[in-house]
């Protein structure tokens, strides 16, 4: 089965090839920093001070602090760095729990069809219709309260916008793929429902996940800054979130303080270009209608006589 | 138009008929989750001025004790009635709320079309056509950019830009124009030109200039890439390949039968982008302080005013739906397969 | 943009004043609840309703002592009883005259619409509240033997009253179009004071224009006045820098202030304020109920410095439960504790034999009061860890869930903040300290109960200041709460505007006739 998930990432070439490259290396930089954040980060996310020496408020990039530091005496490289953990981690709790979720049901709907179909897919429609960052807001909302700002509830916030997705995907390449003929195939020779779900209409189906995956990576991102903007994200004290510290950031902006602002939102439009080439390079592979013709050289067979009929045998 | 089948009445019969329960379903949702979530309007006013007992009362009188699924049918039977009642926080008919700042926002989302398509539209063909080259790789990255960087920051950066040339970056108007302007259509634009108010026309476009460029670019991002797609496949289609063998030349092949293609779904793609355009309008009007539905929406959802952010959500919703059965339909007569 | 001023959007005659046509515009954060006076409790709508009414007595700008303004003047005849005579000849905008069955009738409706965002809860003491989902105007609490003669009497002695009749929730309206058992839509109201209301878009602007029919001391500056609502602070920052407006009031971060300082086209005003936050012990929890670790808080906590770190020194250290500027405020913390010592706190611990260091849990919450609120939390975390004498940990909560918790005892020590309602020292004592105050920590000290009383019905003033300072002592003796910072009241306005540093005072109320535009 890993050699189907990996198929994709195979097929590419040439400049197809190059920005799925290039989303890879700027994703695994942050995921570097996301491991090993505890390593790499001159400092804790909330940690204002050093060596008994408080850290200077909103100070400038200097030899001490390389990005500056915030008006809540935070490091601002080491924010970025611990932030990028924060943002991979829920992205993969949510992006890793709609799919847990989506992929099944996806499977099971398209297969089995009828009245739970229908009701499935209108309950989904619904969802999917429904604007993301709202319902975002909604959940976020909910959840605050009793699990605090935490990673939690951004992460299940998430969850529930991106389970219609892979749902919707899932069920319709199943649909299509239930009337071929391997699968009246396994029917005929007494395989039960499970085994074919599992067995031949997974592999199938699976193939399109990494890319909705990806794409869906990158959106979560933005929507967890988008929550930080509004006030709902995650606190700075539990965790660094390059959202919140955006947020905060932007009046200093106007007044000539620009290094708060910048390095966290350059990080989010590096780590969301990032998942985002690679989505697009999956794609161009994915889609067949994409791939380009290729012209390949073809060497006509040279005419050569045919010796066993020559010599004079006589076939029977 | 369709003469034998009969089925696209039947399908648009279908489409339409869905659409009754998925917004119930949405705004049973809406409303699960709100009663659910911790604290009401009357906790976040005067949580912090009064005694327990003053508070329950004022709850007592908003009806917020009584059990959930009491609270659920009163809510039900008024959405029916078509009445949303009003918003807690203000008092409000939420229906005044969506009439006098539903115009705001259209206006606004109308405007970001305009900029992305003409920005998305032409970049999205010229790297299609281009492929592999480096426009093409430019253009691509500028769309994945201006899609990946935050809403909030692209508007707080051109506010930043334009600022010291005293273009006005806040609010749809100046206030002389809000005030002079009598509210007919209740869109302010509409209003101001239909009283012949050249000066007051004027100033409502400058004003829309920043948040409709903001949103714009966010959203011509996803045209680039989708029409970009479109004229990659369409430029593989056997036609192409048929036209090329007939001897035609090629700029006559690109320009007639594949960018023609290209741009039919273009009409499926702005519906699909409705629910990305809701909410990039929240924040862009949060940032640009642009009087529209979104802007409500987070003043109401800072008051936990639950009849206010319901109904607001409800009708984002609704919206949502309705265009994309519009946007279904309009594809179903295009596509005779998609009806199933 | 000058073209015709025919105005639009309802409210009153709307037209305005003849006069030159001068106007400004004013942005703010604030949000509006009601016009209706009967229908609102916050400061936007506050500011309005002192513009469009007149109450009975007003604050003088600056002052604390209740001066006449629809009334000659007011004056108590004993602890129960207040009197009051009206200006003779006084109309409201649209002709109507007001007299004194207007007043009563302001009052009756308010206290019987009992608006769940209303402020009738200030009217306790000529409320009938005998049936708590029906209350009404006691019976004979207003007597109105002529038209201009309003007699009040009070269910029991509350010398604070006649500062209530200064608030907005007393203003005065018209008996004729004001309805008595609902509210007035916004765009409707109508008032007897300077400025008329001649459009309102909720949530986006408010304008004013000079009431021509105003007969009162408060005669406008300005003709017309612009209010914009802003929903974030940010759009509000770049406006007033870049001059789109005139004046900006509340609420800008301390960030923004600072930087605006240093901006050559504005002026950044900073009067006194009232705004009050600080930390109350829940004397529940094994923490809080112990008087010595109170104490040991109390003379470990460094005001200056969280005012430094968190709010860059734009907030003033308060060393009392009264703010300063109230009559009968005194420093009762500063007196008690001195500077922040570890080696006084640590005797105090050690003289009640309390094992050092004691776990403490500090609440904040996050986004209600300001996001500064958070760098408070941690400054003060960290003084009481670097004392040694604690181990303090940090929880937090969004508003609704924070006041559940805190009512739960969640934490040991939680931070809240508060305006006052009117300017009298009472409406920062009975809400705190009486039966545990408003917030139910489960403090309860008799003796604070009967100065209480003492102050509330004495009309002696020098008496009262005796008897407030006597209860700021105890409450930096028995320490159910630690006063924590004062804040300024600030406006930001260009360069020509006038008359704003002299409105700028502890009672928040933004005197629009008092300001004006040069040029």
């Amino acid at each position: 089965m890993l050699k189907t998930l990996l198929a994709p990432f195979r097929n590419t070439s040439g400049l197809a090839r190059w920005i799925l490259v290039a989303g890879l290396v700027i994703t695994a930089v942050f995921l570097v920093f996301a491991i090993f954040a505890p390593w790499i980060a001159p400092f804790g996310f909330n940690q204002v001070s050093a060596n008994g020496h408080a850290f200077p408020k909103m100070a400038p990039p200097s030899s001490e602090h390389w990005l500056g530091t915030n008006d809540q005496f935070y490091d601002i490289l080491s924010r970025v760095i611990w932030g990028a953990r924060t943002e991979v981690i829920v992205v993969a709790l949510s992006v890793a729990l709609a799919v847990i979720i989506g992929v099944p049901l996806g499977l099971i709907s398209g297969f089995v069809g009828g009245w739970t179909d229908r009701t499935l897919v209108l309950l989904m429609d619904a969802l999917y219709a429904f604007p993301s960052l709202l319902l975002a807001i909604v959940f976020a909302f909910l959840l605050q309260g009793p699990l605090g700002g935490g990673i939690l509830a951004a992460a299940l916030a998430l969850t529930a916008i991106y389970i219609p997705q892979y749902f919707r995907v899932v069920r319709s390449t199943t649909v299509s793929a239930r009337e071929a003929t391997y699968v009246e195939a396994a029917r005929a020779i007494g395989a039960r429902n499970g085994t074919i779900m599992g067995r031949y209409l997974f592999g199938n189906v699976i193939q399109s996940v990494p890319v909705i995956g990806t794409l869906n990576a990158a959106d979560a991102i933005s929507t967890l800054a988008a929550l930080g903007f509004l006030g709902l994200g995650i606190q700075p004290t539990q965790a660094a979130e390059w959202g919140y510290d955006l947020s905060r950031a932007l009046d200093d902006a106007a007044a000539g303080i620009w290094w708060t602002a910048l390095w966290p939102g350059l990080a989010i439009v590096l780590l969301v270009t990032g998942l985002t080439l690679v989505g697009e390079g999956l794609n161009e592979t994915v889609n067949p209608t994409l791939r380009k013709r290729r012209l390949r050289d073809f060497v006509m067979p040279t005419r050569e006589p045919s010796t066993t009929l020559a010599r004079g045998e006589v076939e029977v | 138009m369709s003469a034998g089948s009969g089925s696209l009445p039947r399908y648009i019969g279908q489409r339409v008929l869905l659409v009754i329960p998925m917004i119930l379903i949405l705004v049973t949702v809406v409303f699960l989750l709100l009663r659910v979530a911790p604290g009401d309007p009357v906790t976040a006013a005067v949580g912090g001025k009064l005694d327990p007992q003053a508070i329950a009362l004022r709850r007592h009188q908003l009806g917020l004790d009584q059990p959930l699924y009491v609270q659920y049918f009163e809510y039900l039977k008024n959405v029916v009635t078509f009445n949303f009642g009003h918003t807690i926080s203000d008092n409000r008919p939420i229906i005044d709320v969506i009439r006098d700042n539903g115009g705001a926002t259209l206006t606004l989302t109308l405007g970001a079309f305009i900029f992305a398509l003409a920005i998305g539209i032409p970049l999205g063909l010229i790297a299609g056509r281009m492929r592999d080259t480096a426009p093409d790789v430019v253009i691509r990255i500028f769309g994945v950019v201006t899609y990946a960087a935050p809403i909030f920051w692209t508007g707080l950066l051109l506010v930043i830009l334009v600022a010291p040339t005293g273009w006005p970056t806040y609010d749809i108007a100046s206030p002389e124009t809000k005030f002079l302007v009598h509210p007919i259509t209740h869109v302010l634009l509409l209003d101001c030109i239909l009283q012949g108010n050249i000066p007051a026309t004027l100033d409502v476009l400058q004003h829309h200039l920043l948040p409709c460029l903001t949103l714009g670019l966010l959203l011509c991002g996803v045209f680039i890439r989708l029409v970009r797609v479109n004229l990659l496949q369409s430029l593989q289609g056997d036609y192409v390949e048929a036209a090329r063998a007939r001897g035609i030349p090629e700029k006559f092949v690109i320009r007639r039968h594949a960018f023609r293609n290209a741009l039919v779904p273009v009409i499926t793609i702005i519906g699909l982008q409705v629910a990305l355009t809701m909410a990039g309008a929240v924040l862009t009007e949060k940032t640009f302080n642009w009087p529209g539905i979104g802007n409500q929406l987070v003043k109401y959802l800072d008051a936990r005013d639950y009849n206010a952010v319901q109904g607001l959500v409800t009708f984002f919703a609704v919206v949502v739906i309705i265009v994309s059965v519009l946007v279904d339909i309009v594809n179903a007569m295009i596509d005779p397969r998609v009806r199933y | 943009m000058v073209a015709t001023l025919a105005a639009c959007g309802g409210g009153g005659s709307g037209g305005g004043a003849t006069g030159s046509g001068s106007s400004f515009i004013l942005g703010t954060t604030e949000t509006v609840t009601a016009m209706d006076p009967a229908g609102s409790y916050d400061f936007g709508s506050w500011n309005m309703q002192y513009n469009i009414f007149q109450q009975l007595v007003n604050i003088p700008p600056g002052g604390t002592t209740p001066q006449g303004d629809a009334a000659k003047s007011c004056t108590y005849q004993d602890p129960k009883t207040l009197t009051c005579h009206l200006q003779p000849g006084l109309t409201f905008s649209n002709g109507d005259k007001l007299t004194s069955s207007d007043v009563k009738f302001s009052f009756e409706r308010n206290i019987a619409i009992n608006d769940p965002n209303g402020s009738a809860v200030l009217l306790g003491s000529i409320t009938d509240a005998s049936d708590p989902n029906n209350p009404k105007l006691a019976s004979g609490a207003i007597e109105t033997p002529d038209p201009t003669t309003v007699v009040f009497h009070l269910n029991k002695p509350d010398t604070t009253f006649i500062k209530v009749l200064t608030t907005a929730t007393a203003s005065i309206v018209d008996e004729q179009v004001f309805p008595a058992d609902k509210l007035l839509p916004d765009n409707k109201v109508i008032g007897s004071g300077p400025y008329e209301l001649s459009q309102y878009k909720a949530g986006e602007q408010a304008v004013l224009s000079a009431n021509a029919k105003y007969q009162g001391a408060h005669k406008p500056k300005t003709d017309r006045i612009f209010v914009q609502y802003f929903n974030d602070p940010a759009p509000l920052k770049q406006a007033i820098a870049s001059g789109q407006v005139d004046i900006a009031w509340r609420t800008l971060s301390p960030t923004d202030l600072n930087s605006l300082e240093s901006n050559s086209d504005v002026n950044v005003i900073r009067g006194k304020g009232s705004e009050f936050r600080y930390w109350v012990f829940d004397l529940k929890t094994q923490v809080g109920k112990q008087l010595a670790i109170r104490q040991a808080v109390a003379q470990l906590i460094d005001r200056q410095a969280i005012a430094q770190k968190a709010y860059d020194g734009t907030v003033q250290p308060s060393y009392s439960i009264v703010p300063p500027g109230f009559a009968g405020q005194k420093d009762s913390f500063k007196t008690k504790y001195g500077s922040p010592s570890v080696s006084k706190a640590k005797a105090l611990l050690d003289k009640a034999h309390i094992q050092t260091p004691i776990t403490i849990k500090l609440g904040y919450t996050p986004t209600h009061y300001g996001p500064n609120t958070v760098d408070e939390a941690n400054e003060l975390a960290r003084e009481l860890n670097n004392s040694g004498l604690f181990k303090a940990s940090v929880g937090d909560a969004e508003w609704e869930q924070y006041q559940t918790l805190y009512k739960q005892g969640a934490y040991d020590l939680f931070i809240l903040g508060w305006y006052p309602d009117f300017l009298d020292a009472d409406n920062y004592l009975t809400p705190f300290l009486r039966d545990g105050g408003f917030y139910a920590n489960g403090y309860n000290n008799p003796q604070v109960n009967s100065l209480l009383d003492q102050e509330l019905g004495s009309t002696n003033p020098q008496d009262r200041e005796k008897t407030f300072g006597q209860i700021q002592d105890i409450v930096a003796q028995d320490v159910p709460l630690v006063p924590s910072w004062n804040g300024q009241n600030v406006a930001v306005a260009g360069k020509d505007m006038t008359g704003i540093a002299q409105t700028l005072d502890p009672t928040y109320i933004f005197r629009f006739w008092l300001i004006g535009k040069k040029g």
